[in-house]
């Protein structure tokens, strides 16, 4: 559906958006969508490797490691996800001024690594407790005393045969959280914080096409037609990069959330 | 003697879980149900006796839809001089209603003197005692599983004195007794044995005792002959999958068996103490001693040498598994003093010798529950696989190790099925060949018939015997005393028991 979706509001604009606004919605959802990709695919390796982490070190004598990976853990925590996510895009920008960012792989790999920093501890908790759970039932200890690796058990018996379905899940809604939260720290910055920031030196994405003027006017344009009912075929015309950006959001978030629910109830989560 | 005919077939989606062909239970008579578990004895059961869903399963009895037979006024007039002891007696209690009132509901209140059940069923406990017991609510209280089990008991002993006061001659009767005995130890097994047969005497009445208790047989054998024509024994077994069968069960190869059982070299023939565990150690606060004798008076230290099997015998809870969690480092005991291959431990040890020096080589564990200990997500295949072994797992290797418990050549489905699928008496054969395979100088083994048909039972006891033979120590932890008594020599069995 979702899929569908996409096609049929690409067909619509390739027929009826001009073109400069058409490559504009089309670098914006590319880029916006890539973003999210890379950030999911952060947060896993970096929760992984947090849960890991906090797993092995948990057992070491030395408690302090642990200890001091749990506290900056709690400190990214305690800070809020968009702001953190912002100041994120601050510094990836001021980077991409002062010339040290030229690559644009290299620039969409650092947004995604910063909204990926404020995201992935809610990742490493449901890893934690998965880990926790099995290691109170009689599976763990009969696998270690067979001599299977704690490593092993971890990795390969608890985390991927059982909690991938709770994993990909997770990533599912990491996805769906990760086109939010950019969206929305692209239409702040874009709206109100820099003149300098964003356009020029971010990659467009749904976010800064959405505080653009014209799609802003686009946007009022819906208002608009709702009280004057015979204005609503122009949205589909005049209006249609606005209009276009607001649906992908909308109803991209929608269905990854439908996604996200279906598959939980798939697999009885 | 009359017999009622049954077939059922029992469908879950595309998935056949259960087909029997045709067989056969005597009317008025006692019938034992034997099988590995998770073939089906509960599912057939509960089909003829009228328990399962429609809605939920495609269930034919006799080639009838299920609905067909559940409105049919000879089930329902079945159902009604009947009653079911489901296996978990947890689920068949409800949380929010005392115990006693729950054994005096609906048909039940109709038996106004139970005292002559419950004086059986807990063995003379005076009326007082027997209050603490049931008049609590099966939660927050949580009564054993012992206690909640004679309480399901004493409904179905109700309803079957019920049953001899009022019944119509002719009326079809049908008590399934699903586990009775899981747990209850031998001594309140022998007592719901002789309430079972007492009232049967007094007046006859179709009972199945399903279960996987084979020293039942035994039981039988000495105590009630005289009802033994009246008493059945069959087996559920699987024939071309998945098909099962009820065939007839001989009580004379289970008594033949157990006769000719081997006993190990004794202390003669043994090599090196593997094993030299305190006759006391303490853990979560309790002491705990090991005994040589049945009456508790000696302590003696737990002396395993190569060769030789070791039993350990305590009631249900005193602590039988909690002694084999201290022996491989899983529990931290507070007072401990064992050495293990000659490598000393004490309480102080850290659980990282145990990691590294016993955990896989030194020492190895087949814990009791299947279910738990396997990994139900992982294949036939990968449950092999990131063990210690000293040859690598090769494909004919896993063949022929797959091969000492599993018929024939498991071949490549089979390898590929998820443990989750498989039914318990095939998931605690591969419970055993994992720990087994790795060949540790001491093996303890925590119920490890639990689950088994007798002829995976006779297979287990012959390959611990080969690997005693080859110098492997083992230590047992099983409720089974008749089989352990039969197979371990005299001078080998401990006594577990709490200290001062």
């Amino acid at each position: 559906m979702w899929l569908l979706g996409l096609v049929a509001v690409g067909v619509w604009d390739v027929l009826f958006l001009n073109r400069p606004a058409l490559a504009q919605v089309a670098a914006g959802f590319f880029d916006t969508f890539s973003v999210a990709f890379l950030a999911v695919a952060f947060t896993l390796v970096l929760a992984w490797g947090a849960t890991l982490a906090l797993h092995f070190m948990d057992a070491w004598k030395n408690r302090a490691p642990y200890l001091l990976l749990t506290f900056l853990l709690n400190l990214v925590r305690s800070v809020p996800q968009v702001v953190g996510i912002l100041f994120g895009y601050v510094g990836v920008s001021a980077l991409v001024q002062a010339g040290v960012l030229r690559n644009s792989v290299f620039v969409f790999s650092l947004l995604a690594l910063s909204i990926s920093i404020f995201v992935f501890i809610e990742f490493v908790d449901l890893m934690r407790e998965r880990i926790a759970h099995y290691q109170k039932l009689d599976f763990y200890n009969a696998m270690r005393v067979c001599g299977v690796s704690e490593s092993r058990v971890v990795n390969f018996d608890i985390l991927w045969k059982n909690s991938r379905i709770h994993v990909l899940n997770k990533l599912i809604s990491v996805f769906g959280a990760a086109i939010f939260l950019q969206c929305s720290v692209d239409f702040i910055i874009s709206v109100g914080l820099s003149t300098d920031v964003n356009s020029v030196t971010l990659p467009a994405t749904m976010g800064s096409l959405l505080a653009k003027i014209d799609s802003k006017q686009d946007i009022l344009a819906i208002g608009y037609s709702l009280t004057h009912p015979e204005y609503m075929g122009n949205l589909f015309f005049s209006h249609l990069q606005g209009v276009t950006v607001a649906f992908l959001i909308v109803f991209s978030l929608m269905s990854i959330y439908h996604i996200a629910n279906g598959y939980a109830e798939r697999h009885r989560l | 003697m009359s017999v009622e005919r049954y077939s059922v077939s029992i469908r879950s989606g595309e998935r056949m879980i259960v087909n029997t062909g045709s067989y056969d239970v005597s009317r008025d008579e006692v019938t034992f149900l034997f099988g590995e578990s998770g073939i089906g004895k509960s599912m057939v059961s509960k089909a003829v006796y009228g328990l399962l869903d429609p809605d939920e399963l495609d269930v034919t009895v006799n080639g009838r839809p299920y609905a067909e037979y559940l409105a049919d006024p000879a089930t329902v007039e079945l159902r009604g001089n009947s009653f079911f002891v489901f296996q978990e007696p947890s689920s068949h209690l409800n949380p929010l209603l005392k115990i006693s009132d729950q054994m005096n509901e609906g048909s039940l209140r109709l038996c106004k003197d139970d005292s002559d059940i419950t004086a059986k069923l807990w063995h003379g406990a005076d009326a007082r005692a027997l209050a603490r017991v049931l008049d609590v609510f099966p939660k927050p209280y949580r009564p054993s599983g012992g206690e909640k089990q004679r309480a399901l008991l004493a409904m179905a002993f109700k309803k079957i004195s019920l049953l001899a006061s009022s019944k119509a001659a002719g009326a079809r009767t049908f008590f399934v007794f699903d586990e009775p005995t899981g747990s209850l130890d031998n001594n309140y097994r022998n007592l719901f044995l002789e309430l079972l047969f007492e009232k049967y005497s007094q007046h006859p009445f179709t009972v199945m005792v399903i279960t996987h208790d084979y020293s039942i047989i035994s039981e039988l054998y000495a105590k009630y002959r005289q009802l033994l024509p009246h008493i059945h024994l069959k087996e559920l077994r699987r024939a071309e999958p998945p098909e099962v069968e009820v065939v007839d069960f001989s009580a004379q190869d289970y008594l033949n068996w157990l006769g000719e059982a081997p006993k190990g070299p004794g202390t003669t023939g043994a090599g090196d103490t593997v094993l030299d565990f305190g006759a006391r150690f303490t853990v979560f606060g309790r002491k705990l001693c090991l005994f040589k004798d049945a009456a508790r008076t000696q302590p003696a230290n737990l002396v395993i040498r190569k060769g030789e099997m070791a039993y350990v015998k305590a009631p249900s809870g005193v602590g039988k598994t909690t002694l084999a969690k201290v022996i491989l480092g899983l529990y931290r005991a507070q007072e401990l003093s064992m050495s293990l291959c000659g490598l000393p431990f004490t309480a102080r040890t850290p659980k990282k010798i145990w990691e590294k020096e016993v955990w896989g080589r030194r020492a190895g564990m087949v814990f009791q529950h299947a279910d738990e200990s396997l990994n139900l997500a992982s294949s036939v295949r990968e449950t092999f696989s990131g063990l210690p072994l000293s040859e690598r797992m090769t494909p004919g290797r896993l063949d022929f190790v797959l091969s000492e418990l599993f018929d024939g050549s498991p071949g490549a489905p089979f390898l590929a099925k998820k443990v989750a699928m498989l039914s318990g008496g095939q998931k605690q054969r591969l419970n055993l060949l994992r720990s087994i395979v790795l060949g540790p100088d001491l093996l303890i083994l925590d119920e490890p018939l639990n689950g088994l048909d007798f002829v995976s039972v006779k297979k287990v006891l012959a390959i611990l015997d080969d690997r005693r033979n080859k110098g492997a120590a083992l230590l047992m932890i099983s409720h089974n005393e008749e089989i352990f008594d039969h197979f371990v020599d005299p001078r080998h069995v401990y006594y577990l028991a709490e200290c001062g």
